[in-house]
């Protein structure tokens, strides 16, 4: 009796493959795995499978180059006929049996028991049954040996090895069962391997590649991924592509729409070998594949799309920066002249008007530079060059370059030695903007800047404050708002950026821009927090 | 090469001052005159590229936004005949986008509308640091420090670290004087000669501030050695190529 059993090579290869893909969920996985390293292996396979391939039984079909070894079953007596004999010796032996102890009550009956002949008849019939037990058993084993080597068989293509094959020989109704099962297990391998590599094919794709190189890409994969002939997609309407009629014996004509749930962006066609077969789960497969693409192509479309209009706002932002340069520039070029010779003059003959002159063109210089600033936040280009210096002096310039000797301005510096660490054209902006703002809304009250180091580490605390009415409660959350103005229609200059530019700025150097509570004797306060050097010992 | 003639005798540094605004060319013309600089002026491009056929000045001051050729233009195409030092005048300020491209080509640029003394204080460090002739190449120091002061950068371990345009302008001066003692008077004056309140804690607190950045150690410094109550050295260590220019 030969069971059906794996050859060793067989079993270990099955050990092997499923301690790869072991730990993780069992089917797909194993599937998957299985498809991946078996490029050649299952090629063979699959036209092994071929349900075209001829019905000749076993012996002819080796099964080269697979990494199990088949499920034989022989030998070759028909499944009919082994279960005839099956039941023959079933009925037979005990009717057999009956009629010797019919036989044996007769001549007990007839003639007086000779011992003999008793004991003849018991042996008789005690072989009988014996041989009927192991007639029966070794039918059984022939009869159930195949349905249990099939049903292995079944169970681990459902666990995930879809190369297990069974072989059986004859044309009996169980060599056809194990026919179909192989060739179940054919086309799920070869449908495995097709998936496989389609997403294979999905994983390799990016929208960055473009449309074109994206088209050319998905029609060589459906090509390798499906053993077609040949593959083209079209896009556009899938309609303009005449549907081909298949003509047996000659290559298959396959065809997919590239669909979206919204819309067709076009269709896959191309041709298989007239020896393939083609049913619904193949033309299923090949839709899945198609709408991966379409969706692959849709998103190579959006890509574009805002590639297309990063470049486009990159552009106008260019423009828009060397339009304000140019703004920039045109106003800058008069007002340096006008500066240059108002500041000539009162070389030659001090004037206080003068001096209007140099501070007002000044001050709209500044603004120019302000809107500069905003733009430059906005789009990010704003990039400080940090340098150490003395805060105390610079403080003292801006409040000069103001121009408003009326006012009294008292400035404390408790951080001797420090250096804080800033751009100084930035710094300026900011120095200038608190000034005008303590100037603007200090109601003629004395400008107080204050520097200090911070308790916390190595920074600069510098504060400026006037002894005005400050900041009003409503008006605290806004007062670093781009356009906000603190005065109201009572205080209708400015610009209303000169904070939220100065506290961006002190942002941008590292630091801070804080409006300060209000408390008793203090206006508007604003603290400016930088990054700063403590005293250098004298070195050098 | 000849220059052009010198009307306020040997010794007077000759600007070629090239901007597209007449009223700002006379005047400026005028003060640097009467700061007994000798100055030609031109209107644009072309007319500059002229009168630098004619005779080198010792020093360009360029307006950077001029119909036709821009100022950038012009100071690369001088570049490319001379190494001349450049001024560029401009409205656009340090945070601008251009700036790195002005810097690239230009010694100096001063933001419009300028102080005049602040100019003229650019302008005589400027000249002053002619003398400190470094190679526009890199400049190796040792395996771990290479200095690309025309890019404003150094290489240190392999990795690109930027210099403020003072960081820069400090290490020039020090590497024009190589293994020499360079005082802090004067690295006061190359770094911050238009600020009027420094002081010599400028040099020792950016000095600190320069060692974190090249310092392989900047506890040991190997490269930037204090000497004490002078000033500041360079040095280059084993396994430099010699950086000492020719």
């Amino acid at each position: 009796m030969t069971d059906s059993r794996l050859g060793p090579d067989g079993s270990d290869r099955r050990e092997r493959d499923g301690g790869r893909d072991g730990g993780r969920d069992g089917g797909r996985d194993g599937g998957r795995d299985g498809s991946n390293d078996g490029g050649e292996r299952s090629h063979d396979g699959g036209r092994d499978g071929h349900p075209d391939g001829g019905r000749g039984p076993g012996g002819g079909r080796a099964n080269r180059g697979r990494n199990s070894e088949p499920q034989w079953i022989g030998p070759s007596y028909s499944f009919r006929a082994r279960l005839t004999a099956g039941l023959i010796a079933g009925a037979v032996v005990p009717l057999a049996a009956f009629g010797l102890v019919l036989g044996a009550a007769e001549i007990a009956r007839s003639g007086g028991l000779d011992s003999t002949v008793g004991g003849l008849i018991v042996f008789a019939l005690a072989a009988a049954i014996i041989l009927a037990v192991v007639f029966g058993y070794f039918l059984a084993g022939n009869l159930t040996g195949p349905l249990r080597a099939i049903a292995r068989a079944v169970e681990r293509v459902s666990a995930g090895d879809l190369s297990v094959r069974v072989e059986v020989a004859g044309e009996d109704e169980l060599a056809r069962l194990v026919e179909s099962h192989n060739r179940l297990a054919a086309d799920l391998e070869r449908r495995n391997t097709e998936l496989g590599r389609i997403l294979v094919a999905i994983g390799e794709t990016s929208p960055r590649d473009g449309q074109e190189r994206l088209v050319a890409h998905a029609t060589a994969n459906a090509r390798s991924a499906f053993e077609m002939i040949d593959a083209a997609i079209h896009l556009g309407d899938p309609d303009e592509v005449p549907i081909e009629e298949v003509v047996p014996g000659e290559a298959r004509p396959v065809r997919a729409v590239l669909a979206l749930p919204d819309e067709r962006v076009g269709v896959l066609t191309g041709h298989l070998p007239a020896t393939r077969s083609w049913d619904a789960a193949d033309q299923d497969l090949l839709e899945l594949f198609a709408s991966e693409v379409a969706v692959a192509i849709r998103n190579a479309q959006l890509f574009e799309q805002v590639r297309q209009q990063t470049e486009r706002l990159i552009d106008l932002d260019a423009a828009k920066d060397d339009f304000l340069r140019g703004i920039s520039h045109n106003l800058q070029t008069p007002l340096t002249s006008i500066r240059a010779y108002a500041e000539q003059l009162t070389g030659e003959r001090p004037d206080r008007r003068l001096a209007i002159i140099t501070e007002q063109s000044e001050r709209l210089s500044r603004m120019v530079r302000q809107l500069l600033a905003v733009s430059r936040l906005e789009a990010g280009t704003l990039r400080p060059r940090l340098e150490v210096l003395a805060l105390a002096p610079r403080l003292r310039h801006a409040w000069e370059a103001l121009g408003v000797a009326d006012l009294a301005f008292e400035l404390d510096d408790d951080a001797p030695g420090w250096l804080a660490v800033a751009d100084p054209d930035q710094l300026d902006q900011v120095l200038w903007a608190l000034f005008d703002n303590a100037v603007k809304y200090g109601a003629g009250s004395e400008v107080r800047a204050q520097v200090r180091p911070d308790p916390a580490g190595s920074r600069l605390l510098l504060t400026i404050s006037d002894r005005g009415p400050g900041v009003s409660e409503e008006a605290r959350d806004s007062v670093f708002e781009r356009y906000a103005r603190g005065g109201g229609p009572d205080h209708p200059e400015g610009t209303g950026i000169g904070l939220y530019v100065s506290r961006e700025l002190c942002r941008a150097m590292g630091g801070s821009l804080e409006l300060e509570p209000r408390g008793p004797d203090l206006g508007g306060a604003f603290t400016i927090a930088l990054p700063a050097e403590p005293p250098a010992a004298a070195e050098a | 090469m000849t220059g052009p003639a010198r009307g306020y005798g040997a010794t007077s540094p000759r600007i070629l001052l090239v901007d597209d605004d007449p009223n700002l060319l006379v005047l400026l013309a005028d003060q640097l005159r009467a700061d007994g600089f000798d100055v030609q002026t031109a209107r644009d491009g072309d007319e500059a590229l002229r009168r630098l056929r004619s005779g080198w000045p010792d020093l360009l001051i360029i307006d950077m936004m001029m119909p036709r050729m821009d100022g950038l233009t012009l100071a690369r195409e001088v570049k490319a005949q001379a190494d001349l030092p450049i001024i560029v005048l401009s409205a656009i300020d340090t945070a601008d986008s251009k700036a790195d491209l002005v810097e690239e080509v230009a010694e100096d640029y001063v933001t419009k509308p300028y102080h005049y003394p602040e100019l003229r204080a650019r302008i005589g460090r400027v000249l002053r640091r002619l003398g400190d002739k470094v190679p526009r190449r890199d400049l190796v120091l040792g395996p771990d420090l290479v200095l690309e002061l025309h890019r404003r950068a150094a290489t240190v371990r392999g990795e690109s670290v930027p210099l403020t345009p003072t960081e820069s302008r400090l290490l020039y001066a020090l590497a024009a004087n190589l293994g020499q003692t360079v005082t802090t008077e004067t690295l006061l004056d190359r770094g911050w000669a238009d600020t009027e309140d420094a002081d010599p804690s400028y040099v020792w607190v950016t000095m600190r501030r320069l060692r974190q950045k090249i310092e392989p150690d900047p506890n040991h410094p190997v490269h930037l050695v204090t000497v004490r109550g002078i000033g500041y050295r360079l040095v280059g260590v084993a396994g430099a190529e010699d950086p000492v220019p020719a």
